[in-house]
């Protein structure tokens, strides 16, 4: 045992030979072209971020498990997360080793066998959840409820560097991406917002903003108001070739009375395009102009190269809040298509050859409450969706329904709202397959019961799309048809979107449901 | 003119806490002050030991009200010093007859003892601490600081945020030591194995793996390689495991090295951590509006 014997010659000798080899190692992920080629396709048996990839596809080209097979999966483990409530978090895997976070926390786990390897906790203990973490060169990145950035050490939970968020704003719950060597954290307040730093060394390089300054660009779009609100409340996706981040921002303040902000209230309700070296705005685009619905565009944005009316184009493709489902070229942010993909979508007749909403009136929330299709709630939200490139279909969990919003006074800023189901229009929840460059509906899943958005979806090479449910319904369902081929029961409400990984040959899909984290395999694979 | 001063000090201290307890605030006017901590010690050995023990790990009476947990805080300063002044009513813990300050120091003495390492770090030569870490004590070889050292013992960085001192320096001088306060309490969590065995596995086809093992069930071995790399062993497809019973940690620091070079060693590890922020700086938070 080298501890042991002679722990100053042997060991020390041994850590030398570590030490230059991670020299070489970092050296080599340092020059940027390996750097994106990792970011954009991790070693497929690591799930290291939020989707997988930085294109927001949560595809895998994991194969082991197959249309063929499936109904040979049965659960392998389980790790339960005392003190957490309803966790919403994406666990991320790298060589073989789970992270599961919440809130100033994050459990490393044998990915295989569930067992813990270590825990770290930060006060203040915090039961909150928040969507997950990000696993780079050996460190997790963690956001914390006092608005810290946290490096962890992901071989033993020690702390590395710890940052406060730049300028008084404060982190969100979405999981941390990497871009060109540094770490992209976004939050909600005071307003809507994109920080960078230093992978490494945790400088601060870059904040973006998602509403103007007085005088600034887009200012003139709030009709003499301060410009608030815009929360960044979901990980965005990334384009190494083109050094591009993508984020969508929320709704603009006062969230439920428009009366006293006339105009687009840019920046809020857009998908934005960032460089990631600057912090710079290099294109928007606005999905709900003045919006009164609280319709944030924060909806995982999927990034896809693909024939779109017969011409090879770098699109982004987004499911909105607002019942159109999204098409644009991320190259220039030029939108190429938008279509309704809920069957009624009632505030808009359409988008015109810009994309903009053909808008119709008499929809904003009001005293006696406004009838709207979809509900705040949304046609879509948070849930992840998916792409795969094997069927080009794009796979959503969608919500059907209409919503009632009210405010309590016509007059006053900011007055108080809520909004309910209609009562003649019940909410049901559905998995979609869309044709990804032309929206149309291929096939839909019902899960029953299920009557709102909750957890989101993955689809693999396998031709699997892993369907988990409101109500604690796992189901492996066939990508191209849409037919259940394996179900599970978790037993409390999944509220977190699916990944898959392998370890030594053997693939897993995991997914949070309530306060346990699930993985299946196949049965005869491994014990 | 030394003497004049710290009286000087004393009285303004008392003052200030006078006025705090009057107006009932919720800082405690002697946190941290080290004269009113051992003030406080005799108080708490008059009043307190008889109920909840020597060092608040609990007596026969009276329940712990100090844990070797630092996130285990159950307590704020400000609550302390109403349940030592008003008592818990239906419970043997009944109003006590001290004055304010008195109860002040009682609480200063309390939290202090709550406090790990880094509240009340060691006197010694920091500077040369951290030599001996690196050098002659080979502290590095296992463990890692800073992100420098080894994997196969526990991460120090944060050691005297999450451990007291005497905690520390039992671990460094007995073979038989425990975390403060930690065992035999029904868990609430699974917690991590830190143990750190050295283990040998022995594969099917005969290959030898020597390591620390980080966790085990009836059916696998979660091992750090010698060769620092994690691994899962399937116990099925191994021909042999062998665990040592002992962990690879020396005990007898206070021996191997000079008692200068041992208390600048304690100096420099109860000061690597960092103070958590206080409980009433941020408690749970929902990260956004969905």
């Amino acid at each position: 045992m080298i501890c042991k014997n002679d722990p100053a010659t042997e060991f020390g000798d041994k850590l030398t030979h570590i030490a230059a080899a991670l020299r070489m190692i970092t050296g080599l992920l340092l020059s940027g072209s390996v750097i994106a080629a990792m970011a954009q396709r991790p070693d497929p048996k690591d799930w290291p971020a939020y989707s997988g990839t930085d294109n927001g596809q949560r595809y895998s080209p994991l194969k082991q498990i197959t249309t063929a097979n499936a109904n040979r999966l049965q659960a392998k483990w389980v790790y339960h997360v005392d003190g957490a409530s309803g966790m919403e978090q994406t666990p991320v895997v790298m060589n073989g080793t789970m992270y599961i976070s919440q809130f100033n926390r994050v459990d490393a786990i044998d990915a295989r066998t569930g067992n813990i390897i270590w825990k770290y906790e930060r006060p203040p203990a915090s039961a909150s959840p928040q969507r997950g973490t990000v696993v780079y060169n050996d460190k997790v990145y963690m956001v914390t409820s006092d608005s810290h950035l946290v490096t962890l050490d992901a071989r033993n939970g020690g702390v590395r560097w710890e940052v406060k968020s730049e300028g008084g704003y404060v982190f969100s719950g979405a999981a941390p991406i990497i871009a060109r060597g540094k770490v992209i954290v976004s939050g909600n307040r005071p307003d809507g917002f994109v920080q960078a730093f230093d992978a490494e060394t945790g400088k601060y390089a870059w904040s973006w903003i998602a509403v103007p300054k007085s005088g600034e660009p887009g200012a003139e779009t709030w009709g003499g108001a301060k410009p608030e609100g815009g929360p960044m409340w979901m990980s965005g996706s990334y384009d190494p070739e083109s050094n591009l981040l993508y984020y969508g921002t929320g709704q603009p303040n006062p969230q439920w009375t428009g009366f006293e902000r006339l105009g687009d209230n840019l920046y809020t309700e857009c998908i934005v395009a960032i460089n990631a070296d600057t912090g710079k705005l290099a294109w928007y685009f606005q999905n709900t102009p003045h919006d009164t619905h609280d319709w944030d565009s924060t909806e995982t944005l999927v990034l896809v190269d693909a024939i779109f009316k017969g011409q090879a184009r770098k699109l982004l493709l987004q499911a909105n809040r607002n019942g159109f489902y999204y098409v644009l070229d991320r190259t220039n942010g030029e939108f190429l298509l938008g279509t309704p993909f809920v069957s009624k979508v009632d505030w808009a007749d359409g988008l015109d050859s810009k994309g903009r909403p053909i808008v119709i009136p008499g929809h904003d929330p009001s005293v006696r409450g406004t009838t709207t299709c979809p509900s705040t709630a949304g046609a879509t939200n948070w849930p992840a969706p998916t792409y795969s490139p094997d069927t080009k279909y794009f796979y959503v969990t969608v919500a059907e329904g209409c919503g009632i919003n009210f405010i309590t006074s016509s007059t006053a800023p900011n007055a108080g709202t809520g909004y309910i189901e209609t009562s003649n229009a019940p909410w049901q929840a559905y998995v979609r397959a869309l044709d990804a460059t032309t929206g149309k509906k291929v096939w839909e899943y019902k899960p029953v019961r299920s009557n709102h958005y909750g957890p989101g979806l993955l689809s693999t090479a396998g031709g699997i799309v892993f369907t988990p449910e409101q109500f604690g319904q796992v189901t492996a369902l066939d990508a191209k048809s849409g037919k259940p081929l394996w179900h599970f029961n978790t037993g409390d409400l999944i509220t977190a979107s699916p990944i898959t990984y392998s370890v030594d040959g053997e693939q897993f899909f995991a997914i949070a449901s309530g306060t346990n984290v699930f993985a299946f395999g196949l049965q005869g694979v491994s014990p | 003119m030394n003497r004049a001063l710290a009286i000087a000090a004393l009285l303004l201290t008392c003052a200030v806490g006078s006025i705090f307890a009057q107006r009932g605030g919720t800082v405690n006017p002697f946190q941290g002050n080290a004269g009113a901590v051992h003030d406080g010690e005799g108080l708490y050995s008059q009043h307190c030991t008889g109920c909840h023990g020597p060092d608040g790990s609990a007596g026969e009476i009276g329940p712990a009200i100090v844990s070797g947990e630092r996130t285990d805080f159950g307590a704020a300063d400000a609550q302390v010093f109403n349940t030592i002044k008003n008592g818990v009513p239906g419970t043997p813990m009944s109003p006590q007859k001290l004055s304010d300050e008195e109860i002040w120091k009682i609480t200063a003495y309390i939290h202090a003892l709550r406090g790990t390492a880094i509240d009340n770090p060691l006197p010694g030569e920091v500077a040369h601490g951290e030599q001996i870490f690196w050098g002659k004590g080979q502290c590095g070889n296992c463990h890692m600081l800073g992100g420098k050292g080894g994997l196969t013992a526990p991460d120090l960085n944060n050691i005297a945020g999450t451990r007291k001192a005497s905690t520390i320096v039992d671990a460094l001088t007995k073979e038989q030591h425990r975390e403060y306060a930690s065992g035999g309490a029904h868990l609430k969590s699974l917690p991590p194995m830190g143990s750190y065995l050295p283990v040998h596995v022995t594969t099917a086809d005969g290959k030898v793996i020597n390591g620390i093992l980080l966790n085990q069930d009836g059916y696998s071995l979660q091992v750090i390689g010698n060769d620092q790399r994690l691994r899962s062993f399937d116990r099925a497809k191994l021909r042999r495991v062998d665990i040592e019973p002992k962990s690879l940690m020396p005990t007898d620091y206070d021996k191997r090295l000079t008692s200068g070079e041992f208390k600048d060693l304690l100096a420099f590890l109860t000061r690597q951590g960092t103070k958590p922020p206080s409980p009433a700086s941020g408690g749970p938070l929902r990260g956004d509006d969905q």
